[in-house]
């Protein structure tokens, strides 16, 4: 999911109500950013070694746009770090074990605790940059693996500066087992891993499996003791209360802590407790402040907790004030910069998603009182970011849920979640347990357990870490290198010096296209360009990925996971049963495009030879606007419902999602699967890359993920959805699917964006219009959709580039004609309309 | 000028059952209940002053050019075999964007025969009107099967005037019946009997525009009297009672300044509805007038009184409403909608 649709989702949310006066204080407590007395910015600590690193820049592989700032952020969070005390056989210990009793120190006796004002739970400041505690020669190898000759550092920015995209061992995004955690506390999970280690046999007990296995006891007695800490201070704080209502409350959150996460959860408020400080504690572990840390299906593994406590009397209302404390811990996660940039630290790329509803066993509907009681948490919240819901919606999904959805979709221009399709999303999860052989993990009576991480990228839950952003390659490139045989088509450009890299043979020399005879003959050309990107993609990734691994341990997080204790190995070492890595291929409308257009004016229609195109794009179109319009306007493209032309985009999609399940990482044993998220890559790539055969000129935006291209989408949503849903693979007969009769290619599913009309949603008989539509995209779409709400500044875009909104329309009953082809006069009177009636 | 209705299915079985379709609108949320394919068919019995969509008049095909869309190349000019197209110099515009030439098309020379289309690189020439077989209309309508379901949506047939092309009507509507898709005719009601009574029999629901009651007016506005389409209502309204079709029935009302808005027209035809009619009328829309439409005369190289109309405003829409609630019908079945004057807007123009 791109910023700019984030941006979309949230400039236009209504203003929060319903809070109670706790709330609404916390909340404005909360936006009062860098004037609040309390944050939660990063903290760094140090073992106070010279060689000591607490800024790791691998985790920021995938975020091209802070490459500039990696040494400075290095250089100033050690110089910012203050020192811990370190036990005295510290550097005796292996690496996982420093470092699981270093997090622990931090968070236990360093990190300052506060309850923030009329809190209901505790676990205020979590964003901290912990010492890698490397030793001298660890931290010598390390380094020289990232800047040394062929060095990781230089490698991604080659990558990126090229157009190819990025790559990087990304921490977060998976949903840990939460579930099991509240169900058994950290005591239950602290015996298993005590009762493995016991288990051992000697040798393995000095070796690197004990080592993990000790780490991961170490870890997982902190939690308890960070709970202690907040226990007593709640206590103190309470004895000081004058309030005796107040006092009341910090007497009880003193009692949950003093149980929880340990015990058991009993209770919804211990359950919540519980819950918060594991999940804050996977942010201190992996030293990342949110991104795709994900919380999964909150309404079902919550909801025994619900109704337990709603039994014995607990107010609904309070329950949802529990909630909405959690919402706000959640948002001080983006306090880790809070002084850079304009917006207190503030970004749209954090993602601690929810999953709410979805279907369950049977095909049952897993809808319930928790689910209505987070929607309304949302509403009331709005606008607030985090936690970033995501609702599942399946064939099944109740009217009164899709009403709920909606209404506030209507109400808030736009949706303030996102949407996932259960039907399409299972179909790829299941093709992923086929293809990869992992049936036993996942299968039909598991499959809808699963849950999207970060914004929709689908996984399974507490055993999964697919490394769902970790890979994004441009598609387009390899249409680039069979143009050249291999080469960049115009010169990489240094983006600091403005330098010109030199030309070189990257790609295999698929030959001078000019000798080809056919289409067919291109074709080859790009189908080995595709190995070869995704094969360098692959060799990328290895780079950081393999440090990682040796360097880079999070034995916290590995307690959470299930089976990295079975095998003794970390998360970050491919311990989680399901050890998959993503790779999430960008543009890829602007390559499906390209491809037609070759097609069209190439070989078909011989409006231009070979070598005439490649002069075309080198020129950047300039000079060749005739041809341009050819490509733009008239040759064939994906998203509009055509059969030929989405038949390209199988195709496409059908030669990288095959070569993509053809590797593995070599170092941790991971296997590449397939995925499409353009996250904001499709923006700032579109300068990267050259020209592009579909009339694109280098600086116009790239196709967002499974998006048609800007422009493209001429016969309205219902075409752009099939077409989304046919480039997943369609629909098989007969159940013959991958799930049911849905086919998919895709197991870490696509993001989807379409912006519809407000009058669309401005009463009820047309909402019951829209609901219509989304159960026809539950069956005909993809596996996600983003739901934008088109508003006056769009139009106001249209109006000054009616190229790319050539197919707007405007529609009265019995009434239609294209926005961009009625006089300015009354194009000004609609978007004055737009803004009139926006929110009303 | 318009084409005549036909006087029976005999005569049409001897050639090859088509028409020339204006437009397939997907997703449609305005023709009819739920999400809809609305097919717009070339080709009208009545010549509208006000009419918002002057391209479906014309049961032929026509050529148009879009001058936003035109990047100048002239490739269309040599093409024409009629020499019906021709450039016209005009001067820069001040941003210096967009041809620095007009394509003007004689329409009245013009074969509709698509030579310069092919030529054109930008797609600024459009050709209104494509000719479809019911089978292949129906496999296109089919896309969008999946989203009839949800909330009673289906296929909407509009025009122009079904009417006058019935047989290919009844055949494409009897397609989707039997798939079990919802049908609508969205009919002015000037045909014969039997291209009503064809066309009401696979529709599920009948949209029906009763614009003027007064017959002098009504030949005043639109080129014909309304005799025969009041007497096709009456008996559209005597087989649905005989239940000789089965279909609901709307009644459409579009409210026009300076013709069809006047108190006494809206409350005549409620009046009218109610005596003739009753209870057979699920739901009588008024919809008023837009203005959108000067574009489209402007290309077909026509002239629209109706340029510098302004709208209704909220309060006279309101007023037009209580008018025919009032008027002996059931007032639920009121429903008044369109755009409004923007000092008083309550509903805005849809863009999709």
């Amino acid at each position: 999911m791109s910023a700019q649709q984030q941006h979309a989702v949230c400039q236009d949310l209504k203003t929060p109500h319903g809070l109670s006066p706790r709330i609404r204080r916390l909340r404005d407590f909360y936006f009062e950013g860098l004037a609040r007395e309390w944050n939660n910015e990063f903290s760094c600590w140090t073992t106070g070694t010279p060689w000591d690193v607490v800024f790791d820049e691998t985790s920021y592989y995938i975020v091209p746009e802070v490459y500039a700032f990696l040494s400075t952020f290095a250089a100033s969070t050690l110089q910012a770090a203050q020192p811990v005390e370190l036990a005295t056989d510290f550097w005796n210990w292996s690496l996982p074990e420093r470092r699981a009793w270093f997090i622990r120190e931090v968070m236990v006796n360093y990190v300052p605790k506060e309850i923030l004002p009329g809190d209901l739970l505790a676990g205020a400041r979590f964003n901290v940059l912990a010492s890698r505690c490397w030793s001298k020669n660890e931290a010598a190898e390390r380094n020289r693996a990232i800047d040394g000759a062929g060095g990781a550092r230089a490698a991604t920015k080659r990558f990126h500066d090229h157009g190819y995209g990025n790559a990087g061992a990304t921490p977060g995004h998976l949903v840990p087992g939460h579930a099991r955690a509240l169900e058994i506390g950290w005591k239950g999970i602290h015996e298993d891993i005590e009762s493995r280690y016991q288990g051992l046999c000697e040798s393995d007990k000095r070796g690197s499996k004990g080592a993990q296995l000790r780490a991961m006891l170490t870890a997982a007695t902190m939690p308890a003791q960070v709970a202690q800490g907040y226990a007593d201070l709640c206590r103190r704080l309470a004895g000081d209360e004058p309030d005796s209502r107040r006092a009341e409350e910090l007497w009880n959150m003193a009692g949950n802590l003093d149980r929880v996460p340990w015990e058991p959860a009993r209770t919804f408020e211990e359950a919540v407790q519980a819950l918060w400080i594991n999940h804050m504690l996977v942010m201190s572990d992996e030293n990342y402040p949110g991104p795709g840390v994900s919380f999964g299906r909150i309404d079902q593994y919550l909801y025994p907790y619900w109704q337990r406590s709603l039994a014995d009397g607990m107010d609904r209302e309070f329950g949802k004030e529990i909630l909405k404390c959690l919402w706000i811990h959640c948002n001080t996660a983006y306090d880790a910069m809070i002084r850079v940039g304009g917006n207190q630290g503030i970004t749209s790329g954090f993602g601690q998603l929810i999953t709410l509803s979805g279907m369950g066993a049977d095909g049952r509907d897993t809808t319930n009182d928790l689910s209505f009681a987070i929607l309304e948490v949302i509403d009331e919240m709005s606008p607030i970011l985090e936690p970033k819901p995501n609702v599942r919606l399946h064939r099944n999904s109740p009217d009164q849920l899709l009403d709920k959805v909606i209404d506030m979709i209507a109400s808030s221009q736009g949706a303030p979640f996102l949407l996932n399709f259960d039907e399409r999303s299972m179909a790829g999860l299941m093709r992923e347990a086929r293809v990869a052989g992992c049936e036993d993990l996942i299968h039909e009576g598991n499959v809808f357990e699963y849950a999207p991480v970060g914004c929709l990228e689908n996984t399974m839950v507490g055993n999964d870490r697919s490394g769902t952003v970790d890979n994004n390659l441009n598609l387009l490139k390899a249409v680039e290198l069979a143009l050249t045989g291999g080469k960049d088509l115009t010169p990489a450009l240094d983006p600091l010096s403005g330098q010109a890299a030199p030309l070189s043979q990257d790609g295999p020399e698929t030959g001078e296209p000019a000798r080809f005879s056919c289409w067919e003959e291109f074709w080859q050309a790009y189908l080995e360009q595709t190995h070869y990107i995704i094969e360098s993609c692959v060799n990328l990734y290895e780079k950081t990925e393999r440090l990682r691994a040796e360097y880079c341990p999070t034995p916290y997080l590995s307690c959470l996971v299930k089976g990295c204790a079975d095998k003794g190995l970390d998360i970050t070492q491919g311990g989680a049963e399901l050890s998959f890595t993503t790779i999430n291929a960008g543009t890829f409308a602007t390559t499906v495009d390209s491809l037609l257009a070759i097609k069209y004016l190439v070989y078909d229609n011989n409006l231009i030879d070979i070598d005439g195109l490649i002069d075309a794009l080198k020129a950047n179109w300039q000079g060749y606007e005739t041809l341009q319009a050819w490509a733009k306007f008239r040759a064939p493209k994906y998203g509009r419902d055509d059969a030929a032309a989405d038949e390209m985009a199988a195709r496409v999609m059908a030669v990288w999602t095959t070569d993509t399940w053809k590797y593995r990482t070599l170092s941790t044993r991971r296997r590449f699967r397939p995925g499409m998220l353009s996250w904001n890559y499709w923006v700032g790539d579109g300068y990267i890359m050259a020209a592009s055969a579909d009339g694109r000129p280098r600086g116009k935006f790239l196709s967002n993920a499974l998006c048609p291209s800007s422009g493209a989408d001429i016969h309205g949503p219902t075409a752009n959805a099939n077409s989304a849903g046919q480039a997943l693979g369609g629909r098989a007969t007969g159940g013959n699917g991958d799930w049911g009769d849905y086919l998919n290619a895709l197991p870490n599913g696509a993001s989807h964006t379409m912006t519809f009309s407000p009058s669309l949603l401005r009463n009820q008989e047309h909402r019951r219009k829209f609901k219509a539509f989304l159960r026809g995209y539950c069956r005909n779409g993809g596996t996600a959709l983003q739901v934008n709400v088109l508003d006056a500044d769009m139009l106001r875009d249209a109006q000054e580039h009616p190229e790319d909104y050539r197919h707007l329309l405007v529609r009265v009953t019995g009434y239609n004609a294209y926005f961009t082809s009625i006089g300015r006069e009354l194009q000004d009177e609609i978007i004055a309309r737009e803004s009139h009636g926006a929110g009303s | 000028m318009t084409a005549p209705a036909t006087n029976g299915a005999g005569g049409e079985e001897r050639r090859e059952l088509t028409a020339t379709v204006l437009n397939i609108q997907r997703m449609s949320s305005e023709d009819g209940p739920g999400l809809r394919t609305t097919v717009f068919i070339k080709g009208c019995s009545l010549e509208c002053t006000w009419c918002h969509n002057p391209e479906a008049v014309c049961a032929k095909p026509q050529l148009v050019w879009h001058a936003e869309r035109c990047i100048g190349s002239a490739h269309c000019v040599r093409p024409c075999p009629e020499s019906a197209i021709t450039l016209r110099q005009v001067a820069p515009t001040s941003s210096g964007a967009g041809p620095c030439s007009e394509v003007v098309i004689d329409h009245a020379r013009c074969t509709a025969c698509g030579e310069c289309l092919l030529r054109c690189p930008s797609a600024a020439l459009e050709m209104l009107g494509k000719d479809w077989k019911p089978e292949d209309l129906f496999d296109e309508v089919m896309k969008d099967e999946e989203y009839f379901a949800g909330d009673g949506g289906g296929v909407t047939v509009s025009g122009g005037e079904p009417g006058l092309r019935a047989p290919f009507v009844d055949a494409f509507l009897a397609r989707c019946r039997t798939r079990g898709i919802h049908t609508a005719v969205d009919t002015c009601g000037m045909c014969s009997p039997h291209a009503l009574r064809l066309i009401a029999t696979q529709a599920d629901l009948v949209l029906y525009d009763l614009k003027e009651i007064d017959p002098a007016k009504h030949r005043a506005f639109t080129g014909q009297s309304n005799e025969r389409i009041l007497a096709n209502l009456e008996e559209l309204g005597r087989m649905i009672r005989d239940k000789q079709v089965g279909c609901d029935l709307w009644i459409r009302t579009p409210l026009i300044p300076g013709a069809t808005a006047t108190e006494e027209n809206v409350a005549a035809i409620g009046d009218y509805i109610a005596r003739e009619l009753g209870d057979l009328v699920e739901r009588w829309e008024l919809c008023s007038f837009n203005n959108l439409a000067a574009d489209k005369y402007r290309r077909l190289g026509q002239e629209w009184a109706y340029e510098t109309t302004a709208l209704l405003s909220d309060s006279e829409l309101r007023g037009f409403e209580a008018v025919a609630r009032r008027s002996g019908v059931n007032p639920d079945i009121v429903v008044a909608g369109g755009p409004v004057r923007i000092d008083c807007d309550d509903e805005t123009a849809t863009v999709e």
